[in-house]
């Protein structure tokens, strides 16, 4: 039954032809996959989350009037146009500008210990002699797995800051963030990309690596003509007009029952600061030919890196984002507002990579897209209840302060949007498929 | 006898390799290697289609036409094989042997009728063993990937009795790790049964492969990594054999095979 609507509402996802009307978030009212690969124009580029609320629109990924999206055409230059001992040799330029040899660190490499940030970390090391800092920012409930991929890395020769946020606001956020925008990972994303400016800060230590460009996965391709991050994701300069968790600041704090100290880890760097310590952020993947694979091999080799021991819900993939028990609904969320799972950015990636062909992308989409994540759902929904005894105040905003499956699908149905989600005979089913 | 077997793990037309069964790297064109074994003296290969089940599909019948053609070794064939009629393809096609996993987990009658109509010694049993606790291990399907809730002990038991007549034995674990051969689970699966078992998943080294046989009392043992990436070749691990005492088909390598 789709309970979270009104029948008016459900009447235009009963029809046949796709109601272009109403098309949620800004989405392209005409659904395209990639000639190349198997992402459909729906995907959202990343953007500054302090502006995210419901009523957001997004800005989506880019196709060429060959049908090919920018990600592919990324991944072209990286296969055959990128002069990458050129980049090789400004990495080394860049790191002989920061290293130092007086006992302190001279890099920060912000990671979960997954297989990428332990490449990152592992080779600016031992390859480029660099003294980097990790830092992590925890995930929401850590998989054993995940936890023990954290202690291999550090264990294969780094010293590590745990950022843990306030287990009770970040569950309160996180719950807010499925309310009002049905992303729960957004809160998560939030204390991710504000931590490693802070520690740098911390540390006095000028020099940011991350690892992939988020362009490998298709936001505009100019971003990838520069090594540095926009500092946009990070800061903020009107402090008034945030939102976390699509919710005010001072919302938060006047009805929601959170004192300002808790949101610290959310709010954003002063720009000017950031701006006086002279911090750079520069992407390690516009160095370094990335290969998400071969970052699993090597971390593997170098720390003793485990697969996750099943592949995870919605894909056949158990080597990337294995470390936070709600990574499962994250994609199921973007399955659900934007017909995009967890297996479509899988197969994408690997195609790109040329891991596996097109046709074995469609069929792995096919087979494992959308499928429920049922292995967490007890710890998820758990996390996500807000009993009036722990949360006196924020308990009573909710509708419903227990998370059940009943109420997550009911939910999901308010975030669909009609021109790509059909409603018949109690199923619903994607308008479009990749084929 | 001991018998050294080159496992090829086939994805499409390339010969991949992974690690715990993940990260499928492509290696090249499986013939050449398939070949090079060949002609150094692997007493068996392995041909596994390791996600044809998981792409659900069954096309490695035409590689194996291909390779079948020029050796004359046991072939074992293994991937999406789903019924009596798919091995009837294969052994057309010039395997000698079918290896079962998925379907035989799904439908364990297919163990029977297909040691029923080939013959037990062409129904290997290919089982993905993960470890669950210390002695505990689970079946998995799908290249490593569902679980099936099954204990590889008990499941083992139960295929030997409805006919499997041989055990090719992967450990999840130690797959593509080089970090030697699951011997608990070795010794735990040989002692069960009076079927050979093949040892596969995680040889790296000569001593990784003395233990599975020693330690764990396989009868053959599985290679990959360790002869894709040219770590160690047949001849060299077969003269390492001998000087172990460890007793090997005769082999020679002469021109006659070329």
């Amino acid at each position: 039954m789709a309970l979270g609507l009104t029948s008016a509402e459900l009447a235009g996802f009963q029809s046949d032809v796709p109601d272009r009307e109403r098309v949620k978030y800004g989405l392209p009212s005409e659904v395209k996959f990639c000639k190349k690969c198997v992402i459909s124009n729906q995907r959202p580029n990343s953007a500054v989350e302090y502006n995210h609320t419901a009523d957001s629109k997004k800005t989506t990924i880019f196709f060429d009037e060959d049908g090919v999206c920018d990600a592919c055409r990324f991944g072209e230059r990286k296969h055959q146009s990128i002069d990458w001992n050129q980049r090789d040799l400004e990495l080394r330029e860049l790191c002989d500008r920061y290293r130092k040899n007086d006992g302190s660190y001279d890099c920060l490499v912000p990671g979960s210990g997954g297989k990428d940030s332990f490449y990152a970390a592992h080779i600016l090391k031992t390859v480029y002699g660099m003294h980097p800092l990790t830092v992590t920012w925890a995930p929401h409930l850590y998989t054993p797995w995940g936890w023990r991929n954290l202690q291999s890395w550090i264990h294969s020769g780094f010293d590590n800051y745990l950022c843990t946020p306030n287990g009770r606001v970040h569950r309160l956020l996180t719950r807010l963030a499925v309310e009002n925008i049905f992303h729960p990972f957004q809160p998560f994303i939030i204390g991710q990309k504000n931590l490693a400016p802070r520690m740098a800060a911390l540390f006095n230590i000028p020099l940011i690596f991350y690892g992939e460009n988020e362009a490998e996965y298709g936001n505009p391709i100019g971003d990838t003509e520069s090594a540095k991050r926009d500092w946009s994701y990070f800061t903020a300069t009107d402090k008034s007009k945030i939102h976390i968790a699509g919710t005010a600041v001072s919302e938060l704090i006047e009805d929601y029952g959170i004192d300002e100290s808790d949101l610290q880890p959310y709010l954003p760097s002063d720009p000017a600061v950031v701006e006086k310590l002279g911090i750079e952020v520069h992407y390690l993947g516009y160095y370094l030919k990335w290969h998400p694979q071969s970052c699993y091999y090597y971390a593997v080799e170098h720390g003793g890196f485990e697969a996750s021991p099943e592949r995870t819900p919605g894909t056949y993939s158990k080597y990337n984002s294995i470390d936070d028990k709600i990574d499962d609904y994250h994609y199921y969320t973007t399955y659900i507002k934007f017909g995009i799972g967890r297996a479509t950015y899988d197969a994408a990636q690997e195609i790109r990579s040329k891991d596996i062909t097109r046709d074995e992308g469609v069929a792995l989409v096919k087979r494992f897209d959308g499928e429920y994540p049922e292995r967490f759902e007890e710890d998820i929904f758990k996390y996500l209840s807000i009993p009036e005894k722990e949360f006196p105040e924020a308990s009573k905003r909710f509708e419903e302060w227990q998370m059940t499956r009943p109420y997550f699908m009911a939910l999901a149905d308010k975030f669909r949007s009609p021109h790509l989600w059909q409603y018949k005979n109690g199923v619903w089913t994607l308008r479009h498929q990749v084929s | 006898m001991i018998r050294l077997i080159a496992r090829l793990d086939i994805k499409g037309e390339n010969l991949i390799k992974g690690v715990h069964l993940e990260g499928l790297r492509v290696m090249g064109d499986p013939q050449a290697f398939s070949q090079k074994y060949y002609l150094d003296g692997a007493d068996e290969l392995i041909y596994i289609d390791s996600v044809a089940s998981l792409y659900g599909r069954n096309n490695l019948t035409e590689i194996v036409r291909r390779t079948a053609k020029d050796i004359f070794v046991p072939l074992t064939v293994g991937g999406g094989v789903r019924s009596v009629e798919d091995v009837r393809h294969l052994l057309a096609s010039g395997a000698d042997k079918v290896a079962i996993n998925t379907a035989a987990v799904k439908n364990p009658g297919l163990i029977s009728e297909v040691s029923r109509r080939f013959g037990s010694q062409c129904m290997v049993l290919s089982v993905e063993a993960k470890q669950a606790a210390p002695g505990k291990w689970e079946a998995y399907t799908d290249n490593g990937r569902e679980k099936t809730g099954l204990d590889v002990v008990e499941w083992v038991r139960e295929a030997v009795k409805l006919g499997a007549g041989e055990v090719l034995l992967t450990s999840v674990d130690k797959e593509g790790t080089k970090k030697g051969f699951d011997i608990p689970l070795l010794s735990a699966i040989s002692e069960l049964v009076n079927v050979p078992v093949i040892a596969s998943g995680g040889m790296g080294n000569l001593d990784h492969l003395f233990d599975a046989v020693e330690k764990g009392h396989a009868n053959a043992v599985a290679m990959a990594s360790v002869l894709h990436y040219g770590q160690l070749t047949l001849p060299q691990i077969r003269s390492a054999c001998r000087e172990r005492n460890m007793v090997l088909r005769d082999y020679e390598k002469t021109s006659s095979h070329c």
